[in-house]
């Protein structure tokens, strides 16, 4: 108890006086994250669209199979993306293999599913008669398409907060594929995951409270959104 | 040529015919009111006009364009036109965002969306609600908004489906006169449907009348009310009573038509042997006891059937070898002693008489 | 929320998504900004848990303005990243699978730069009473017993090499040992954690003394059989084979096998631990000849 509550202190300490590492180390998770959670945003805005705004066979199918894509582990995805781009496999010659941008590769694999599930969901929650308004109010199709997702806009901006948290809560595809080197591709779940180990107990703790308070900011904002549905 | 005019028109949907052979002309400043019963195919007019949706058969022209050929106008046309639905939807946005709408898909400059919003709230009346979520305001709140919302791009034309109907009586004589506001000042072409045929005649110059998806007769509201061209327009319009004969004499203008036994003088340009039907609005006919001195050519002594108050007014049916409805106020009845079994004289003139072929 | 702050962010979250993938083309060497080095090595675990990596990365960076990347992997899993190309050197301690990764064509050549031992470390009261035997003869009385716990790192590493290579010296067939029964547990884990799993569980574990000696404060295990030239633990740098395998940074390998055996690092090597553990946790062994016992 005594060691635990030691330890507490002692990444209290690290996260107020802004240590270096602690610092570096959330941030790179943060912006990893974030950029994961664009691209995939990115793919997912006009894929879902098209998707939801077209009819074609087998369309059920499709949708059953993204939700089932939900529960794909990050370690699966992380071999797949290992096996990739790994300088042996069709993509290494990126010499993409233990990079951050080798991590962003498999968290958008890993989000894309969640994240276009969802915003296909959120599309087909808004009211028939808003695309229905717009083409009477003049609208192209593309406008069509911009102002329906407009009125599902909180539920967009949550599946993506969702696919951020996803994201950033995420190990086993980060070290596969980043490899927790240090000040490279070494993030907070790598660290922690690792570094305790070592005996850095401050540091995973500092990280792991970080990690808590972004998930209740992530929480926070999610409900805030919830509440914006009337 | 008008500003829209439709060729042959007709639609169906999952082989249900909905609409067929509508041809309508309507002219730069029209207000036409469709009328006819719930599942007459109004709204699909009105949708297949606004080019929401294609038609399976007939030709439409916009400002003589014809657009069921030339689809890459279609967009260019419907921007030049405005629709108001029956249960209008607001956006999730702010009154003012929402009034923008048209102008920002239209690309407007941001100084004239302003100017053309603030004019168009003024207009309906709802400046003070500019900055409100639109989503909260309520139904004739939201009609006045959705208004606004087709006004403000100043469309040639502006479609209007059941522009009071889900709205109750206070809300409904707001937007009306609001409606009546709007064509005054802005001479719009406005295509309207209502079933509420009092409503049509107050806003609207000309009616068309809409029944299993045939346009029936087009014409101006005496037009319409007072010589239907057919049975079913006659039953909608409400004249009650419809009365089968033949024409057995032509003087001049004058006809008469015999009905079960009964002879009928009436106005009419149909010859001598044409089937027909007579029509006489209930409210046309004067009930009276004793028989009366009077300019009517037509007097018939019968027995009363039936008497069913209906408000301030009593219906009186009446056999006098056809059936024969009238309608009196209640203290009339009172006066009279209109009871069931009464003796009775029924008089009305031939010029209130409304003879149509018939073709059965 | 309006919808433009809505959108606003999501822009915002776009241009922060493409600024970021061209940071990371940039690190990559790609051409936006002077490309800076890069050298990727993969070392087995017992060297980055002792902290003789950190210890050496920047000394080695500020040297040759090169950015080194360290990967932690088990000897096994090292000499794969080796084969693909995944990484540019490997720093590992197996002899027998080092000179197949060389006769296979992948490594140009191996250097020892360091040695030390192994160390049977297990709890203070010794509940096998094997203290003080012959490697060989511990292990086969540890899988005769067959009751007290060992733990076995089970990750394909050097150590576990060794480990296998100790049970086939004391007569046992390892896949029979592997599947005897709950007593031996694979970890298949790094030297470090299977250390803090041993204490965890009072259980007798194979351990290079460096790693075990940078983690004897965490530990209340003891050495119980340290001596038998079975023990030996020699770590050799193997530089991958440019022309076996793309896209490798041979120039730079190089240039780390040289930095190993210089005699300027074979004494801070030599001199590693000393300050924290009161004993070296290496011996350097450049250029001499391959220590036998």
């Amino acid at each position: 108890m005594a060691e635990l509550w030691q330890g507490l202190m002692k990444a209290i300490e690290l996260i107020v006086t802004l240590d270096p590492e602690v610092l570096e180390i959330t941030v790179r998770s943060l912006v990893i994250s974030a950029a994961s959670c664009a691209i995939t945003a990115l793919i997912c805005l006009p894929l879902g669209s098209l998707i939801h705004f077209n009819r074609f066979r087998g369309k059920r199918s499709l949708i059953n199979v993204i939700q089932t894509l939900y529960s794909v582990p990050t370690v699966a995805v992380g071999l797949f993306v290992f096996l990739l781009i790994s300088r042996a496999g069709p993509l290494g010659g990126l010499g993409l293999m233990f990079t951050p941008a080798a991590m962003v590769l498999g968290q958008v694999l890993l989000l894309v599913p969640v994240v276009l599930g969802l915003v296909i969901s959120a599309l087909s929650g808004v009211d028939k008669a808003v695309p229905e308004t717009a083409v009477a109010l003049g609208a192209s199709k593309i406008q069509v398409t911009a102002l329906t997702m407009m009125e599902a806009r909180f539920a967009i901006l949550t599946a993506i907060i969702m696919g951020f948290g996803r994201a950033i809560s995420e190990l086993g595809l980060s070290l596969m594929v980043g490899g927790n080197i240090r000040g490279f591709t070494r993030t907070i779940t790598t660290a922690i995951s690792l570094e305790t180990s070592k005996g850095d107990i401050e540091l995973s703790l500092a990280l792991g409270i970080i990690l808590i308070c972004v998930a209740m900011v992530i929480n926070f904002l999610l409900n805030r959104l919830q509440n914006r549905y009337y | 040529m008008g500003v829209i005019e439709t060729v042959n028109l007709g639609h169906s949907y999952n082989g249900k015919t909905i609409l067929k052979n509508v041809e309508l002309n309507i002219p730069r400043g029209d207000v036409l009111a469709l009328i006819g019963p719930t599942g007459a195919g109004k709204t699909m007019l009105l949708r297949l006009l606004d080019l929401l949706e294609e038609p399976s058969s007939g030709t439409i022209y916009f400002d003589g364009v014809n657009v069921t050929r030339f689809r890459n106008y279609r967009l260019e046309a419907r921007r030049r036109m405005a629709f108001v639905q029956q249960k209008p939807i607001v956006f999730t946005m702010s009154v003012y965002d929402n009034v923008a709408c048209g102008l920002r898909l239209r690309h407007e400059k941001g100084e004239t969306i302003k100017r053309k919003v603030d004019d168009a709230l003024e207009l309906v009346g709802m400046t003070e609600y500019r900055d409100r979520n639109a989503r909260l305001l309520s139904g004739g709140e939201t009609q006045r908004i959705a208004i606004a919302r087709a006004l403000v791009t100043a469309p040639e034309v502006l479609f209007l489906d059941e522009p009071t109907a889900n709205l109750d009586p206070v809300s409904t004589s707001k937007v009306e006169e609001l409606l009546a506001h709007i064509i005054q000042e802005r001479k719009t072409t406005v295509v309207m449907t209502t079933h509420d045929m009092s409503q049509g005649q107050r806003l609207a110059g000309r009616m068309g009348v809409l029944i299993k998806g045939e346009l029936q007769q087009v014409g101006n509201t005496e037009e319409i009310f007072c010589s239907p061209q057919s049975r079913e327009v006659a039953e909608f319009v409400g004249i009650e009573n419809i009365l089968n004969g033949v024409i057995i004499e032509k003087d001049e203008n004058l006809a008469t038509v015999r009905i079960d036994g009964s002879a009928i003088q009436a106005v009419s340009d149909c010859g001598v042997g044409d089937k027909v039907h007579v029509l006489l609005r209930p409210e046309d006919i004067t009930l009276s006891r004793a028989k009366e001195k009077s300019s009517a050519r037509n007097v018939f002594q019968g027995r009363i059937t039936r008497v069913a108050p209906v408000g301030a007014l009593v219906r009186i049916e009446v056999d006098c070898g056809f059936p024969l409805l009238g309608v009196v106020t209640r203290r009339s009845a009172e006066e009279l002693e209109l009871t069931i079994g009464n003796s009775v004289y029924a008089s009305f003139k031939a010029t209130a008489l409304h003879i149509i072929r018939r073709w059965n | 929320m309006s919808p433009k702050a809505v959108f606003c962010l999501l822009g915002v979250l776009i241009i922060v998504s493409l600024l970021l993938s061209l940071f990371a083309c940039t690190v990559q060497g790609a051409d936006i900004l002077p490309p800076k080095q890069r050298l990727r090595v993969a070392t087995t675990t017992s060297l980055y848990d002792t902290g003789l990596w950190g210890y050496l990365e920047p000394i080695f960076e500020k040297k040759y303005g090169v950015e080194m990347d360290v990967l932690y992997a088990a000897t096994g899993i090292a000499l794969e990243y080796g084969k693909r190309g995944d990484v540019d050197v490997i720093t590992v301690h197996d002899k027998a699978r080092e000179l197949q990764f060389i006769s296979e064509g992948y490594g140009t050549e191996r250097v020892i730069f360091a040695y030390n031992y192994f160390v049977v470390v297990g709890p203070s009261h010794d509940p096998a009473g094997i203290k003080g035997m012959k490697p060989e003869d511990a292990f086969r009385k540890l899988g005769e017993s067959g009751s007290v716990a060992f733990i076995s790192r089970g990750d394909e590493s050097g150590t576990h090499a060794k480990e296998k290579a100790i049970w086939k010296s004391a007569g046992f067939d390892y896949e029979k040992i592997r599947k005897s029964g709950q007593w031996y547990i694979e970890a298949g884990r790094g030297m470090g954690p299977t250390l803090l799993m041993a204490k965890e569980k009072m259980a007798y574990t194979l351990s290079d003394i460096g790693t075990f000696l940078a983690y004897k404060g965490k530990l209340d295990l003891v050495p119980i059989v340290d001596k038998g030239s079975i023990l030996l633990n020699v770590y050799s740098v193997l530089p991958v084979n440019p022309d076996k395998v793309k896209n490798i940074n041979a120039a730079m390998a190089r240039k780390l096998v040289q930095f190993l055996a210089s005699a300027e690092i074979q004494k801070l090597i030599g001199d590693y631990g000393i300050k924290s553990y009161g004993m070296p946790l290496f011996t350097p062994c450049a250029g001499a000849s391959e220590p036998t016992s």
